[in-house]
């Protein structure tokens, strides 16, 4: 689809187009008419020029002497300047010295009117003027044409400048508007830019809202943006929370269950049945819980800090494997943010952390980098490893040992929350601490 | 040992109180958040066991509160759905370890003794003092290798002296901790109990374990082994 400024810029250059246009139209006929005006006043002075110098000759018919024309260029041949007479039967009864070629063939207009014409054959104008010459000692006045000859060169000339000039400022002030059109399309749109980019950071999470002033044109387009984005953040929350009641609230009757299941009074049959039931139970909520609680790749999560993550994670575990007195090393840089919700990134951590933890005899790393836009975070322990198939253990429910309690879900969980950041996950050994190495990836954050 | 139990859901209450008392321990119990703070700030207690999700005040704040109040017991809390923002929560609070529902009985007095242990500052599962070892797993005691018979009181006061070895520990505490509200709080019994148990422990009268601080208290005198 087409952008807005070129819309815009497209849509105003034509108007600007047809507005020049016209304008420029109305300017040439306007200078067109009056310059036709001056031309026609001008041969008309000519015809009364002649007029004042015309005599009557002894038979009473007008007669100009060559002697006594007005203007000089009658007189020279070629000169562009004619003028001729006729009488009422079209006869040429005189012409200019000046006058060489055809003359046209002239319908005399009525007594006392002019008629000027533009002659199709070499570019003259030509006046002619209706006149009756009365003679004082006749009574019989005499009916004559007196025709003006000049060549349209001039005017032509003058025509030609006049457009030149006039188009070639109207474009000049054409190219100025649009220019200036570009400008304030530019200035105008601006915020529109801004707003875009400030929306791309949202995405790309290097900003929590939209912060800058806008029009208020705009306004009501922000505060909307930034109401959805907080939405969707406490949506999410007020969902969790609504999860972590359901959990409570199905996990505490299942605890109840768990520990009537232990009653001396039920055979031992009963008691592993019951227990396995609850067992089952527990596992179905968990996954489904854990499932429901993975926010995912969102399209507006603000990112979070691995490092404050990690450090409250390690402290946690430091206290709740206090035994074991572990050493967590966490080579994390400060400033490394991920694009994973903060809830996902405490999971994903949680767990492989504590599986970590749960096996290490005195030491547990975390190393934590970003290649390129995939997030890594590799975890180790120098405990025994992994068995010899470690896949199994990603499987929900399987235990690499049930002695070490737990639910058996840890990395399990992680692997479900991968799943929805199309990530990975490598189980190995650590070539360094001699233990097992979980190696995770997160494309895109 | 006197634990303290703060849990809203009644049956889950009696179960986990159950478990406890099974185990020797005198038992306290709060069904709400504020009863449950005044409790843990108010009452002699070795331990406390919260619940993450109260109504009136959260499990966390109760924690926290506590600490705040100076209680240094151990603490668990038990979580309902394991997610780790509310387990780190909690921890931070102040709490020492957590289980999470639904559990084993099993596994959560595993990490009540061995959060008390910890406390005490032993490091595995067995007081080893001298030649005595208390097995609170096992909840057995032996003298140079050989089973010693205990009663239930006798071998809750010498639990209880073992976890707090090396400091004195009073009649009045002694009384409070071991036996619950409704039991007749005679401070002869602890004499006679205290009597019993060097008796049992120290048959030639060599090793005096238990030393008598006239107007204070007991004290358990040996050495830990391996030292804390």
């Amino acid at each position: 689809m087409m952008s807005l400024q070129t819309r815009l810029l497209l849509a105003a250059s034509l108007v600007l187009l047809v507005f020049v246009g016209l304008c420029g139209a109305g300017l040439e006929t306007a200078f067109r008419q009056a310059a036709l005006d001056a031309q026609e006043n001008r041969m008309r002075g000519m015809v009364y020029a002649l007029l004042g110098a015309a005599e009557p000759d002894e038979t009473g018919q007008l007669e100009l002497n060559d002697g006594d024309l007005p203007e000089p260029r009658l007189m020279r041949h070629d000169s562009g300047l004619e003028a001729a007479v006729y009488d009422e039967t079209g006869t040429v009864l005189w012409r200019s010295p000046s006058q060489a070629g055809s003359l046209p063939l002239v319908i005399g207009p009525e007594v006392g009117k002019w008629k000027l014409e533009r002659l199709g054959d070499a570019g003259r104008f030509a006046l002619a003027f209706g006149l009756r010459w009365l003679v004082a000692d006749d009574n019989r006045p005499q009916r004559y044409t007196m025709l003006v000859l000049e060549d349209a060169g001039g005017y032509e000339e003058q025509l030609a400048v006049f457009r030149r000039t006039l188009w070639s400022w109207l474009g000049a002030v054409a190219a100025a508007l649009l220019a200036a059109l570009v400008l304030v399309l530019r200035w105008g749109l601006q915020p529109m830019r801004r707003l875009v980019g400030e929306l791309r950071s949202v995405e790309a999470g290097e900003q929590g809202q939209i912060d800058a002033p806008y029009p208020q044109e705009l306004t009501p387009l922000t505060g909307a943006l930034n109401a959805m984005i907080r939405h969707e953040r406490s949506q999410l929350q007020r969902y969790r929370n609504a999860l972590g009641d359901l959990a409570h609230s199905l996990k505490t009757p299942l605890a109840v269950l768990r520990g009537l299941a232990g009653d001396a009074r039920l055979s031992g049959d009963t008691q592993r049945q019951l227990d396995e039931q609850v067992g089952r139970m527990q596992q179905i909520a968990d996954h489904q819980l854990s499932r429901a609680a993975t926010a995912g790749r969102r399209a507006l999560a603000q990112p979070v800090a691995v490092q404050p993550i990690a450090a409250r994670l390690a402290a946690a575990l430091h206290k709740v494997y206090a035994d074991k007195g572990l050493a967590f090393d966490l080579e994390v840089a400060t400033r490394l943010m991920a694009r994973v919700d903060s809830g996902d990134l405490h999971e994903i951590l949680g767990n492989t952390l504590d599986n970590a933890a749960k096996w290490a005899r005195s030491r547990v790393r975390l190393h934590a980098t970003r290649a390129a836009s995939t997030l890594e975070l590799a975890v180790e322990d120098d405990g025994p490893g992994f068995p010899a198939e470690p896949e199994r253990l990603l499987e929900r429910g399987v235990r690499a040992d049930s002695r070490v309690p737990g639910q058996g879900l840890g990395l399990a969980a992680v692997v479900e929350i991968l799943r929805a950041y199309e990530g990975e996950i490598v189980l190995e050994r650590s070539a360094e601490l001699g233990g097992a190495r979980v190696l995770l990836r997160i494309p895109g954050a | 040992m006197r634990a303290l139990v703060i849990e809203d859901d009644p049956d889950l209450r009696a179960l986990v109180a159950k478990y406890f008392t099974d185990e020797g321990f005198v038992v306290d119990s709060a069904a709400d958040g504020e009863q449950g703070l005044y409790m843990a700030t108010e009452y002699p207690l070795d331990l406390a066991v919260v619940d993450l999700g109260l109504p009136k005040l959260s499990g966390v704040d109760i924690v926290k509160r506590a600490r705040k109040k100076g209680c240094s017991y151990p603490i668990l809390i038990l979580t309902a759905r394991d997610g780790w923002e509310s387990k780190v929560a909690g921890l931070e609070a102040g709490a020492d370890d957590y289980v999470v529902k639904p559990f084993h009985k099993e596994e959560l007095m595993a990490r009540a003794r061995a959060l008390l242990r910890r406390t005490g500052g032993w490091a595995k599962s067995a007081l080893e003092s001298g030649p005595v070892v208390l097995d609170t797993a096992a909840k057995r005691v032996t003298l140079n290798g050989s089973a010693v018979d205990l009663t239930a009181y006798e071998y809750r006061l010498l639990e209880y002296l073992l976890l707090h070895a090396g400091r004195v520990v009073s009649k009045s505490t002694l009384t409070e901790h071991l036996y619950a509200e409704d039991m007749e709080r005679d401070s002869n019994v602890i004499e006679v109990f205290v009597r019993r148990l060097r008796t049992k422990l120290d048959p030639d009268e060599s090793l005096h374990p238990i030393e008598t601080l006239r107007g204070q208290g007991y004290r358990w005198t040996l050495p830990r082994t391996p030292p804390a």
